[in-house]
């Protein structure tokens, strides 16, 4: 019983510590001197246009890398393995990775959403009145832009891992190994 | 024989029907624009004020060949989708999207500000 209580308390302590040192990291990224505040003032319209053509150039991204990553699934994964299942095969294997690549995709376009609406929200706030506020907004958008770049990273991941699915499933069977 | 004098809604229902309309019509409008903002189409609609020096450069036609799903599977089916396949996955990974970091504080010329952030 007492060893329960012990462990209890330790979790309790360690919920806190970690939450206090989530705490500090973001008050601290929040926080700026009054010199760094009046740059972000006297620079507020230089920012302001960098993130607009940001916000632009990103969005040009998004669609572009979108139907690429879409077609790759549903014009050559999808459609090769519904090929090999139609001619009774295998494709556990393959259906697995393709799974995973959708899965990352629906990731890509929700992450790109949260961080479109942070980019836009950061782009509302007014950075001479609001330096303070601006910053924080900025570090929050960067940071989601981070996590799409990471989906981007998983999505080449998964392509690779469908190839080497398919040079795996050309090795296991036998009648593909035999003409080759 | 004296005429029954008409209700109100007899003697407005032209007016009630134009009001209907236009009623309906703009409840319409606010659901589409709802889907439009919360379904992510909105993020993909380059043709909006702001995204006018990007627009044009929207890739039209498709970027992928695609593969039948029909077919026998052959030695030579199967080649000429690895072939496919590597050319295309090749174009995917090309591009590192989202790579960099545009929105580091110092780039955004905040200063020493980066040093705390990292």
């Amino acid at each position: 019983m007492k060893n329960k209580f012990n462990h209890i308390v330790i979790a309790i302590v360690a919920v806190g510590m970690i939450s206090l040192a989530g705490w500090h990291t973001v008050s601290a990224q929040a926080t700026l001197t009054n010199e760094q505040r009046s740059q972000i003032v006297s620079n507020c319209v230089t920012i302001k246009n960098s993130l607009n053509q940001l916000h632009a150039t990103d969005a040009l991204l998004r669609v572009n890398r979108g139907q690429v990553y879409e077609s790759m699934a549903s014009k050559l994964m999808e459609t090769f393995n519904a090929r090999l299942a139609n001619n009774g095969r295998d494709v556990q294997g393959l259906e697995l990775v393709t799974s995973s690549y959708r899965s990352t995709l629906t990731n890509f376009r929700n992450h790109y959403q949260e961080y479109d609406r942070q980019l836009t929200d950061t782009i509302n706030i007014d950075c001479s009145e609001n330096p303070d506020e601006f910053h924080a907004s900025v570090l929050d958008s960067r940071e989601k832009r981070s996590i799409v770049h990471e989906d981007v990273k998983k999505l080449h991941r998964f392509i690779d891992d469908y190839q080497s699915a398919i040079d795996d499933y050309i090795l296991n069977d036998a009648s593909l190994r035999e003409s080759n | 024989m004296e005429e029954e004098p008409l209700t109100f809604w007899a003697a407005h229902r032209f007016f009630l029907l134009v009001l209907g309309t236009i009623v309906i019509s703009i409840a319409l409008v606010c659901v589409s624009l709802v889907i439009y903002t919360t379904s992510g189409a909105i993020q993909l609609d380059l043709s909006r004020p702001g995204y006018q020096s990007v627009s044009g450069h929207v890739i039209r036609s498709d970027p992928v060949d695609g593969y039948s799903a029909s077919g026998p599977v052959t030695t030579e089916t199967v080649n000429e989708f690895t072939a496919l396949f590597a050319t295309e996955a090749e174009k995917a990974k090309a591009v590192d999207a989202f790579n960099g970091d545009p929105l580091n504080p110092e780039v955004l010329e905040f200063g020493q500000s980066s040093a705390s952030a990292e």
